[in-house]
């Protein structure tokens, strides 16, 4: 995986990449959460590296891997290869300066690999379920698709992503039209919806700037709340030690 | 009478020909039970007329000419119904052949698969792409595929730190990271592009 630097405007380092339609997204705001802005303006030192881990999960043929493949190794492939089982990417990202990976994991869409790549569900941060544009019925599945994740997980902490693929498949008015139905199932499912094409690029890497950048803030708010229940009884040391990656932001501007 | 009898015939037999005589003409495979009647009056005709009427001699002549067609027909119709029992016999016996071949199989297979239920498949042991591997096997080759790329993912890590350099002095560096005091002042790209590789080595550094 090669790394991949947010493009975050460094006039605002703290900005968030924006949302794909404001008709279906997670949060509004340009950027991140105030308290994660103090923390990283207040420690010093070093911390652990980052990692979340994104779930990808989807009908078979709707295009996960190619999707994975064209922002982790900016490729994409005609022939089409069924994942067997499970596959992972690790992505290296700089947000704000600071060093965090997305772990993505590639599960297989075909049925009878279900029972491996479930396994896999657990202790995700974040769930892309993905459909085909040009294939109306795998958005309808999409429903499932995240239930049986959800199920492996606590549902509250989770952010959802609506992704539908080959864009450059369907016309605009198609496209349009798609979307609309996409955006209601979203908005039921709680997710963010983007529209992408691995074959062109198109929207890749701006969507998954944003699940990284959503990601990043949410992991890094719930590491400064562990933090500060412990404070009390163990003193402010570890919370230098837990928030010092903000030091590498300002050292790295 | 003989006329009247001819009459009524040939009203019933519209059709026909030559009246009642005409059924012993005909081949024996076409005759219908019409036509039996037809010929059992023509010998009832003459019988009576042997009996009782005038043309005694013309009737005894018709008679055995009548018997000996009606033998004939007889004999062709016994040695066509023979030969067809025959080919029936065959044809019986190859499909109880076939019958018993087919049971056979049937029992030999549910001997084998005795409890062969919806859920379950029979495996063709010949063909090569057969499944033969269990869904646990398939987990931990999947979990040790997914070690070893996590593994190659440090490695390359690693390499590209020898390769620039780094990795020799890192320690040194982190060292420095740690003193580097936290202003905001914006650096020079310069600046910003070293840190950035003491960045990449300190993700290195805390990969796993």
């Amino acid at each position: 995986c090669a790394s991949a630097l947010l493009p975050s405007n460094p006039n605002y380092p703290f900005s968030l990449t924006r949302w794909y339609t404001p008709e279906a997204c997670l949060q509004f705001k340009d950027h991140f959460h105030a308290q994660l802005r103090t923390a990283c303006q207040q420690s010093t030192g070093t911390t652990g590296l980052k990692i979340s881990k994104v779930v990808v999960v989807g009908d078979v043929y709707v295009g996960k891997t190619s999707l994975i493949h064209r922002f982790c190794k900016d490729r994409f492939e005609r022939d089409y290869k069924a994942t067997i089982g499970v596959d992972f990417e690790i992505e290296r990202f700089e947000i704000v300066g600071i060093p965090y990976n997305l772990q993505i994991w590639d599960t297989a869409g075909q049925e009878k690999f279900k029972c491996i790549a479930s396994a896999y569900y657990r202790g995700a941060e974040v769930i892309i379920t993905v459909f085909d544009l040009a294939d109306i019925q795998t958005l309808d599945h999409t429903k499932q698709w995240l239930e049986d994740a959800l199920r492996e997980n606590e549902a509250n902490s989770i952010f959802i992503f609506l992704v539908g693929t080959k864009k450059d498949l369907v016309s605009d008015a198609v496209c349009e039209r798609t979307e609309l139905d996409a955006i209601r199932f979203a908005n039921d499912m709680q997710a963010e919806y983007w529209s992408v094409s691995a074959k062109t690029g198109e929207n890749v890497k701006e969507f998954f700037s944003r699940v990284a950048a959503l990601a990043f803030e949410q992991s890094m708010i719930r590491e400064l709340e562990k933090t500060t229940g412990h404070m009390a009884q163990i003193g402010t040391g570890n919370l230098i030690r837990m928030l010092s990656f903000a030091c590498l932001y300002f050292a790295f501007l | 009478m003989q006329r009247g009898g001819e009459g009524e015939e040939e009203e019933e037999d519209g059709e026909d020909d030559g009246g009642p005589e005409s059924a012993l003409q005909k081949s024996p495979f076409q005759l219908t039970a019409e036509d039996v009647y037809d010929i059992s009056s023509v010998v009832g005709r003459d019988l009576l007329q042997l009996s009782a009427g005038p043309e005694v001699p013309a009737a005894a002549a018709r008679l055995q000419f009548s018997m000996v067609r009606v033998l004939e027909m007889l004999e062709a119709l016994v040695s066509e119904g023979s030969l067809t029992e025959e080919q029936l016999r065959m044809e019986r016996d190859s499909l109880r052949a076939e019958l018993e071949a087919l049971r056979g199989r049937a029992a030999a297979g549910s001997a084998q698969q005795p409890n062969l239920g919806p859920d379950k498949m029979v495996i063709d042991l010949t063909d090569p792409n057969r499944p033969r591997f269990t869904l646990q096997e398939l987990r931990d080759v999947l979990q040790e595929r997914n070690q070893l790329k996590a593994q190659l993912l440090v490695v390359q890590e690693e390499l590209q730190c020898y390769k620039s350099g780094i990795i020799s002095q890192r320690k040194d560096q982190a060292k420095e990271l740690e003193k580097e005091p936290c202003d905001s002042n914006p650096s020079t790209s310069k600046d910003s592009h070293e840190k950035t590789i003491i960045k990449r080595l300190f993700s290195f550094k805390h990969g796993k």
